[in-house]
């Protein structure tokens, strides 16, 4: 046997990095980039800040199918570090060319080792989803199971040390789709699909029909589950969002968020707020435009923007600081918190908390939908989630009446002390119930409307909110336009400084959805 | 030609129409206004159109999810 020369060994070394870079191979490459899709490697250099991909595992291959060692490059999931807006963070991308980027045990290795190096080193983690599944035959049978599965007590742990985001860009079942649950953030791109199971496997096994969009693409998601938070219409858009999305994180949860200059014209804009306010109290706005006036010029991104639309839940920034702003949106449902808004504002409490964002709360509500539906939703039980975790939350908390708040959603909103401190317009209403309602329930039955309407009136008046301001339940009373000013001094004030800007993060292991 | 279903949001009362069967609309025109939680609820058209059904009348009883109108769009 001749021995090797230096040579000889580098250019084999070339050789196979130019295999392992070459993916699937051409023709499956091809097809991608007629259908308008970026590959694996297109989307890492597209997401990361130029030149800063490190690749870990770049030689590695199948280690169960001795067959597949030499036609499954990288294991079909690329693996590495890179940085975002300068900052390092973990990533792992699907490459869908290589057996669909099923998952098999080097593969598996690899995600493990991102995910111990992102949680024990404060990197975020971006996981670029798109794979089959389980990777057939390797995990089949006894022998296969105990090879693949359930060796990592850890691998579906999840305790919000640092930011998760995934991005949702093909058909993802299997660890795309489970990753992407236990992420903080879900970016789906349109004719992705996310599920347990393909609509092939479904068909064989409960023989129902239906194609992918149906089944889990992003309208379900968007609109039903919530477990996406944004929908975009290409792979670009998706992976522009990824990195918005981690501009107002901090690289991992014993670190403030960063701060980001302020816009000019930001101040001014936000003078104009009581403009939005329609003349009649019982008419609606659209509360997001109140966001997006309060908070630092074009800072506001809003997650889950089309699930339980009577409230919004939006980052933001205020005087370049992350905030998470929660309002009621009276242009939908009047603002009246259905189920969907109450598990959509839980799922954002636990975000906010485990990453030391203030949570800001613009209160316009005429109280929690009620009826049958809500009862079948299980809306008590929502709605004490809601109340436990926006009380176990140590971010600070500002809350801001901008019009009604009555009953039990008075306090979920951060009255009764629920908020560090409560600001009130002058057109807050606050009451145990609307007092329309209320007439029905005071008046005698024998009361004639005069009576009805003297009672009524009575009531009106007292909702007022001179007599919560007079015994200290609201400290502020403030005009509109003196809302940012207000918020960024009160974010001066409670910014957590004893514990250097970190929370308790008492909610870090809640579930992403409930 | 195809046509839009405009649900209900919300389960409450027609409060008032604001348009006829025939009428031309705009994307986000307010077509009837519902009253719930003493909460005047608008329901707008979802794209241009025309009104070819409108199946409420002021005062009804509506649920969550019902068809108030069908536009004819494209």
């Amino acid at each position: 046997m001749s021995q090797k020369t230096y040579d000889d060994v580098v250019s084999e070394m070339e050789c196979r990095r130019a295999k392992a870079l070459a993916m699937g191979g051409e023709e499956k490459l091809a097809k991608r980039k007629a259908a308008g899709y970026l590959n694996a490697r297109e989307r890492l250099a597209y997401v990361l800040d130029a030149d800063s991909f490190l690749e870990t595992g770049l030689f590695s291959s199948s280690s169960v199918v001795p067959q597949d060692r030499d036609r499954t490059p990288a294991d079909g999931k690329i693996t590495g570090f890179g940085r975002i807006d300068g900052r390092e963070i973990a990533i792992v991308a699907n490459d869908f060319t290589v057996k669909g980027a099923s998952s098999s045990l080097t593969n598996m290795k690899k995600i493990g080792h991102m995910k111990r190096v992102a949680t024990d080193r404060g990197l975020p983690l971006v996981l670029l989803g798109e794979s089959s599944g389980a990777r057939m035959p390797d995990n089949m049978g006894a022998q296969g199971m105990g090879t693949l599965l359930g060796n990592d007590p850890t691998q579906y742990l999840r305790d919000r040390k640092t930011p998760w985001v995934s991005a949702l860009l093909g058909p993802c079942y299997g660890s795309s789709a489970l990753y992407a649950c236990m992420s903080d953030f879900v970016v789906m791109r349109k004719g992705a699909s996310m599920g347990v199971s393909s609509p092939r496997l479904v068909a064989m096994a409960t023989g129902e029909k239906l194609d992918a969009e149906e089944l889990c693409g992003w309208r379900l998601h968007a609109e039903v589950t919530g477990l996406v938070d944004a929908v975009v219409e290409s792979d670009e858009e998706a992976l522009d969002t990824v990195r918005r999305f981690l501009s107002y994180m901090p690289a991992h949860h014993n670190e403030p968020p960063p701060i980001a200059a302020v816009p000019a014209g930001s101040e001014a804009e936000a003078e104009t707020v009581g403009d939005l306010l329609p003349a009649s109290r019982t008419r609606g706005y659209d509360a997001r435009r109140v966001i997006d006036r309060v908070v630092d010029r074009d800072s506001m991104f809003e997650l889950k923007p089309a699930l339980g639309k009577s409230a919004v839940t939006a980052l933001g920034r205020i005087a370049g600081r992350t905030v998470g702003m929660i309002a009621n949106n009276p242009m939908f449902k009047g603002g009246a918190l259905d189920v969907p808004a109450c598990e959509k504002i839980t799922s954002f409490l636990v975000l906010c908390d485990s990453y030391n964002i203030p949570l800001v709360m613009l209160v316009d509500t005429p109280g929690f939908l009620i009826g049958g539906e809500a009862e079948r939703q299980g809306a008590p039980g929502k709605i004490i989630n809601f109340m436990n975790a926006l009380q176990l939350c140590t971010v600070p908390k500002l809350s801001v009446i901008m019009r009604k708040t009555y009953g039990q959603a008075y306090l979920n909103m951060g009255g009764g002390r629920n908020s560090d401190e409560v600001a009130a317009w002058p057109t807050a209403e606050v009451s145990f119930m609307d007092p329309r309602f209320a007439v029905e329930v005071v008046a005698s039955a024998d009361a004639d409307e005069e009576e009805r309407a003297r009672i009524e009136a009575q009531m009106e008046r007292e909702s007022a909110v001179w007599g919560i301001a007079g015994n200290y339940g609201v400290q502020y009373v403030i005009r509109p336009e003196e809302t940012r000013a207000w918020l960024e001094r009160m974010l001066s004030v409670h910014c957590t400084r004893l514990r250097g800007g970190v929370g308790e993060h008492r909610l870090a292991t809640w579930p992403t959805s409930f | 030609m195809s046509s839009v279903e405009v649900k209900s949001e919300v389960t409450g009362s027609v409060w008032k129409i604001g348009c006829r069967v025939g009428d031309t609309v705009t994307r986000d025109q307010e077509l009837v206004i519902l009253e719930s939680m003493k909460m005047e609820i608008p329901v707008i058209a979802p794209q241009d159109g025309r009104i070819k059904e409108l199946l409420v009348a002021e005062g009804d009883s509506i649920a969550e999810d019902q068809t108030i109108a069908v536009v004819e769009v494209g």
